[in-house]
């Protein structure tokens, strides 16, 4: 197996999981958080290294916002553009805990099988 | 990947609206924005680092041009598929005329026609004033930081109007501000300012938006007053006819068959037609509206704007 195929299959797992990640952040952060704060917070879970690209995850942030599942405000910033801050909204924590029991349930259904059995 | 990794900001802000290129404007310009959010923030966390050495790591954090150009790509199709209804279109020509009543769009055009004579005016004043004191005060100390005060607010106004023209009719418009170049001089950047065709064209559509206010107030409020008089005629002839209530000075139609309850039917159909044509002329108001705004207030996706 190669890195790319390897690569391809983390990008197909992140498409819905980016979401999730998100939303759990913002839920679990009491203070609201920017892109680059939530961006570091990944990689910081992770021994520096998010397995997102941080460059993915605005444009998801700004998906959820559009779908109402998080706020936003503008807060200017000495360092460059203004940063704007988001918070999980209510529909957000209600679709966070949907999300969260179809992804605990997808979880051990593949774990069910990989666990099982010895490596090929 | 294989071209040479970008070595400062611009270059990759650059490299990324080159990979955009084709994007809706109003992507490219969201896109940008967060990006350059992202690098001053890390070249402000690395200050022992240059920026080059911040930007040679950029693409295994933050991710290479190509990568976030499709990250923005993707997310934008599938919100759009996201939140767009599916609706049903109805086949007969009869259904597709009245099918405009189960669009909302023509309801919010309705809406951001009679709101348009309010927000018209306060544009209006707001950029007529603002031009007649920055050339006023021009003579003065003041007149420079004043006139770049003025242009920094129309870039508020501008955004809040292309949200509401979002709202209201469905186009992209930019979910974030303009950002100037912050590390230019003061004098580049008041000269990039006045250089910038859109900080006319705004002014021109803030100016503009008084007589488009008025036009589409008045359609607004004579098609709805006629059709909905109309469509309702039946009533208020029945209700007067048998004494229901009694109105101060009789109902009267001028050509006098009309006042005869077989006229009812017709003048209740007229209004029904009216009605609907009036929903087709609005969301077609709303949307030609749109692509004008979008024209005058966003800036176009060429990469010449960037320095």
């Amino acid at each position: 197996m190669d890195d790319s195929s390897g690569r391809k299959f983390q990008k197909d797992l992140n498409g819905g999981l980016v979401g999730l990640v998100l939303l759990a952040i913002l839920n679990q952060s009491t203070e609201d958080l920017y892109g680059y704060e939530i961006a570091k917070r990944l990689a910081s879970a992770n021994e520096g290294v998010s397995i997102f690209k941080e460059g993915t995850i605005y444009p998801v942030l700004r998906a959820l916002s559009a779908a109402n599942l998080l706020t936003s405000r503008i807060v200017p910033s000495y360092s460059g553009p203004p940063r704007r801050y988001y918070r999980i909204t209510d529909p957000g924590r209600a679709v966070l805990k949907e999300w969260t029991a179809i992804w605990a349930g997808t979880r051990d259904f593949v774990d069910r099988f990989i666990d099982k059995g010895p490596l090929p | 990947m294989s071209r040479s990794a970008p070595r400062s900001i611009d270059q990759y802000l650059r490299a990324l609206r080159e990979e955009l290129a084709g994007e809706d404007a109003a992507l490219i310009q969201d896109a940008l924005y967060d990006a350059e959010e992202y690098l001053r923030a890390e070249v402000a966390a690395h200050p022992d680092k240059s920026e080059s050495d911040v930007l040679e790591l950029i693409a295994s954090t933050y991710g290479a041009p190509d990568e976030v150009a499709s990250a923005y790509r993707d997310t934008e199709a599938k919100v759009k598929a996201a939140m767009t209804t599916p609706r049903n279109i109805p086949k007969s020509r009869a259904g597709a005329f009245f099918g405009v009543f189960l669009d909302p769009r023509a309801y919010t055009s309705i809406f951001f026609m009679l709101l348009s004579l309010a927000t018209g005016i306060i544009y209006f004043t707001f950029a007529v004033t603002g031009l007649a004191l920055s050339a006023g005060l021009s003579v003065l100390v003041i007149g420079v930081p004043f006139f770049l005060v003025f242009v920094a607010l129309t870039r508020v106004v501008s955004l809040a109007e292309g949200r509401l023209i979002e709202a209201m009719t469905g186009e992209r418009m930019p979910r974030r501000p303009v950002h100037p170049n912050k590390r230019a001089g003061f004098w580049t950047r008041v000269g990039d300012m006045l250089k910038d065709w859109r900080t006319w064209t705004t002014l021109a559509y803030l100016i503009l938006m008084l007589p488009f206010g008025i036009i589409y107030f008045i359609i607004a409020v004579v098609g709805l007053s006629v059709s909905l008089a109309f469509t309702f005629a039946p009533l208020v002839y029945f209700a007067d006819h048998y004494g229901w209530f009694g109105l101060q000075g009789d109902v009267h139609w001028d050509p006098d068959w009309l006042n005869s309850m077989w006229a009812m039917p017709i003048m209740v159909l007229a209004g029904v037609l009216l009605l609907t044509s009036l929903m087709h002329l609005s969301r077609g108001i709303g949307r030609l509206h749109a692509m004008y705004a979008k024209t005058l207030l966003v800036a176009p996706a060429a990469p010449a704007t960037l320095t």
